[in-house]
């Protein structure tokens, strides 16, 4: 069988902005206008959209007082520093015992029920942690008094990507995600050192069963390519050689890192043109001395937070800001979100809001700290499960996010969301008076920073007025708060609300 | 006629939707269509998918191996019980009425169909069958690649369905939007207590290109969901007046294939369905849960096909079974089968030519107690690309895999 091609790759730049780039200020502190728009823009990027006072606050701040909110962590914390798992491994273990003691094909079998209750009792709570992770990490997005934290680790979490998938406990993927946290804006070398170490990535990629006697070299080949480097900068031999310096990272019995010193190929390697006996840790560091990683790292971060398909001169404009500083992300996030292509109208809402940041902007927009069940069931409807991203390479993102049925469980979600929403402060400050063209105006303005056009804005009008339908009574004291919530629902369906 | 009430009213309308060098604009530039009666227009595909791996020796039952009995001490089928194929093979019993069918020469069977270092996570096989990319990560499915290469009308509503909660990805498509509808009821926005006006406002926002900023995504975020919109109002109308002839089993696939049927019949120019039943993931007492979903496969089968060609749909309508892997040739202690490699695959219906097809892989040389596969499963993907959906197969599925000669 001849060996295997691909099918060709999308159309390149398909969804690069259209208008000129001015690179030579690209990354020049961004001095043009200062108002709503733009504050509301660094909190869909940097955060997760945030409350209209958020908006407001960093409006009044300015360009670099905001962005130093975002850069300067507040105090999370008050925030649960992790959930509250049931622990599968008594399940796990009960149903390990019972399958050991099945015994060879031919004698009597155990009993189906004994198994089949185990694995039942494995399934749910297995469940019920993905639950709590899922509930966990959302909520924390939600209410994180430092927003620019829980973005960082929900960027690492789809690039540096572990499922709780392979028998992975639930607590090995929350302490990875804390791990995340924990270097948000620290030094990409130094986490793609620790990621090598981390439990749940040594299951997920391999490197546990990676031993000098039979090399595995699942996590050597997509460190490089997909982690930090990308196809094309290293070679089969590299995957090899590299392979062999992972050999002896592995896990012990209660799933802690452990170097086993007996399974590591002590031999000499050639690895990116360097010859000695390698360790895991050489690997890292001689990938990190590689241009290609800080052209990779620049690229990842400039689609997650700037615009999709950044031109080659912009790429690697970012890759010498990082690697000017050696690697550091806080440095380089911090002249990235003050900087004119941050602010420039080709990054402007020239992102689709990925599932996560629509119902975490959601909640924030109407003040609900906490998420439910309901938001979980939409993420996975709308194609993002946290801690269960889709494979290795994480989300795809931008035009993936878009589909009939993702679009459709927006807008049910915002409609749910609208519908059952207790507290109607929000409601109260959107009637302004009852007037319905003032009313469209202050919700407008408060959902989309006023990027609506005249026919949809007299759309709202109408509605709010129940101009030409029947059945709906003019605006009035009485269906104030229904109008407007069905009101703010529409304005939710917004092609623009569902951009970034 | 009906067919062009959801046709977008002015194609050329699209165009103005963003800016003239959006996504959308370029798709209708680059897209010729295809609207040659009689011709790969006419013809649906239906693929079928066996979530959770199903055993596949007990499926196509090879009875003349002593092999088979000795890795099958507890679940093998007693050989005077299986559905003789020929002296070797045979259809396990639960599928008596999916045996009819292929004793009327409309189903071929490929045996031993896999691929090369098989991966036996759900997740990771699952993605490789539906991407056709065992050594690649994908973001769209080979059906989505077909569809994006066939210059469908961009403007129709329902070129291809997912009869599923989540589209599946095996439909994901850079440039056609798939509908993903678990049954009619249902589909769509959810109530809300103005719906009129929310209607009309929806309709409202598609053609609002007058916002104070560009993105490269809005025209494309519009019209999907103004597609979605429109899709979901229209398709209970359109399918109105469809009246299946036969009955089939009240479950999932009984409705899903029912509802498929309906969709074909009412002729929107749907060109592939996607279809779901499961789990076959039977590590414990496999026989009870896989008798119980073979029979309900083989039951709505041969409704669908019934119904199908009381419409006169049947020759025109081919579907293809898949499911992530077989079971591991050995049963375990637990009367239960683990995860495996190859497994049979399925073509029913137009265009096949009856028979057995592919090699039934060797109980006596197995790989660390798998079978190894015999036909690659982008061999047959390829036969249908190019034989049935008249598309070159090399762009979508990669070249060098031999048709297989079960296509008329």
């Amino acid at each position: 069988m001849a060996a295997p091609t691909s099918a060709p790759p999308p159309p390149a730049a398909l969804y690069r902005p259209a208008g000129q780039l001015d690179l030579a200020t690209a990354l020049e502190p961004y001095a043009g206008p200062w108002g709503v728009r733009q504050a509301a823009h660094l909190w869909r990027r940097a955060g997760f959209g945030g409350s209209p006072d958020d908006v407001q606050r960093a409006t009044g701040l300015g360009v670099h007082a905001a962005v130093d909110g975002f850069i300067r962590f507040g105090d999370a914390s008050a925030l649960p520093a992790q959930p509250q798992l049931v622990d599968d491994r008594p399940n796990r273990d009960q149903l390990k015992m019972l399958l050991a003691a099945a015994p060879q094909a031919g004698a009597p079998p155990v009993p189906d029920e004994a198994l089949k209750t185990a694995r039942q009792a494995l399934g749910r709570a297995h469940v019920r942690d993905l639950v709590a992770m899922e509930t966990w990490f959302l909520d924390r997005m939600i209410a994180s008094p430092a927003p620019l934290q829980e973005k960082m680790t929900l960027f690492m979490h789809g690039h540096f990507t572990s499922a709780y998938q392979k028998g992975i406990p639930a607590q090995a993927l929350v302490n990875q995600n804390n791990l995340f946290r924990a270097n948000a804006l620290g030094n990409l070398r130094d986490l793609t050192l620790k990621v090598s170490q981390d439990p749940a990535m040594l299951r997920y990629l391999d490197n546990a069963q990676n031993n000098k006697a039979h090399p595995n070299e699942n996590y050597a080949r997509e460190l490089m390519e997909l982690f930090t480097l990308g196809i094309g900068n290293y070679t089969e031999t590299d995957v090899r050689e590299s392979a062999r310096s992972f050999t002896g990272w592995g896990l012990t019995r209660d799933f802690t890192f452990q170097n086993f010193p007996v399974r590591h190929d002590d031999g000499t390697k050639t690895f990116l043109g360097r010859t000695g006996n390698f360790t895991g840790a050489d690997i890292v560091q001689i990938i990190f001395t590689q241009p290609a990683a800080g052209t990779w790292f620049a690229k990842k971060l400039l689609e997650f937070f700037v615009y999709s398909d950044p031109e080659p001169a912009l790429i690697d404009t970012v890759a010498a800001l990082i690697r000017k500083n050696d690697f550091n992300l806080q440095p380089v996030m911090s002249t990235v979100l003050r900087s004119n292509v941050f602010y420039s109208e080709r990054a402007y809402r020239a992102l689709v809001k990925s599932p996560v940041e629509f119902v975490v902007g959601s909640y924030q927009l109407f003040g609900i700290r906490q998420s439910d069940l309901v938001a979980l069931g939409a993420l996975r409807r709308m194609g993002q499960i946290l801690f269960v991203p889709p494979n290795v390479k994480g989300w795809d993102g931008g035009a993936a996010w878009l589909n009939s049925q993702t679009l459709l469980t927006r807008e049910n979600f915002a409609s749910g969301l609208m519908a059952k929403m207790g507290d109607t402060t929000w409601m109260q400050r959107m009637m302004t008076s009852m007037d319905p063209a003032g009313v469209s105006r202050a919700l407008t303005a408060t959902i989309l920073q006023g990027d609506v056009s005249p026919a949809s804005t007299a759309h709202l009008t109408a509605y709010l007025d129940g101009t030409g339908v029947s059945a709906l009574a003019a605006l009035s004291g009485e269906n104030a708060d229904e109008r407007i919530r069905g009101a703010a629902y529409l304005t939710m369906a917004m092609p623009a609300y569902q951009l970034a | 006629m009906k067919r062009t009430a959801f046709l977008l009213g002015a194609t050329s309308g699209l165009a103005l939707v963003g800016h003239a060098d959006g996504f959308f604009a370029r798709a209708l530039a680059q897209a010729p269509l295809d609207t040659a009666a009689g011709s790969a227009a006419d013809r649906v595909l239906v693929i079928v998918n066996f979530q959770g791996g199903n055993d596949g020796l007990n499926t196509v039952v090879p009875f003349g191996s002593p092999a088979y009995y000795k890795y099958r001490p507890s679940l093998g089928v007693p050989a005077n019980d299986v559905l003789r194929i020929n002296d070797s093979v045979g259809l396990n019993p639960a599928l008596k009425a999916f045996k009819d069918m292929y004793d009327k020469g409309q189903v071929a069977i490929v045996q031993g169909v896999g691929y090369p270092n098989p991966d036996y996570s759900h997740f990771r096989s699952t993605e490789i069958w539906q991407t056709a990319a065992p050594q690649q990560y994908l973001s769209t499915g080979w059906v989505g690649r077909y569809l994006d290469s066939a210059g469908l009308p961009p403007a129709n509503l329902f070129n291809a369905i997912a009869i599923a909660d989540v589209l599946p990805e095996v439909m994901v498509a850079n440039r056609v939007d798939v509908a993903a509808i678990a049954q009619l009821n249902g589909y769509g926005l959810t109530s809300d207590k103005n719906k009129t006006l929310g209607r009309d406002a929806f309709h409202s926002f598609v053609s609002d290109n007058d916002v104070p900023f560009r993105s490269p995504y809005l025209a494309q975020v519009a019209q999907i969901e103004d597609h979605a919109q429109r899709g979901a109002e229209e398709l209970p109308k359109l399918v109105a007046d469809y009246k299946p002839a036969g009955t089939y089993p009240a479950t999932p696939i009984g409705r899903s294939l029912a509802l498929a049927a309906q969709v074909i019949g009412s002729k929107l120019g749907t060109r592939v369905l996607y279809v779901q039943l499961g789990s076959f993931d039977t590590h414990t007492t496999q026989k009870g849960t896989q008798d119980r979903l073979l029979a309900d496969f083989a039951d709505s089968m041969s409704a669908f096909y019934a119904d199908l060609a009381a419409h006169g749909d049947d020759k025109r309508v081919l579907t293809m079974t898949f499911s992530e892997f077989g079971r591991r040739v050995a049963e375990n202690g637990s009367r239960g089968t683990d995860h495996g490699s190859a497994a049979p695959v399925f073509l029913i219906g137009g265009g096949t030519k009856g028979g057995l097809y592919g090699r039934q892989p060797s109980l006596d040389d197995l790989d660390n107690g798998n079978l190894r596969f015999t036909t690659d499963f982008r061999s047959i993907y390829a036969t249908v690309l190019e034989k049935w959906l008249q598309r070159p197969s090399s762009a979508i599925v990669g070249s060098g895999f031999d048709q297989l000669p079960l296509l008329t």
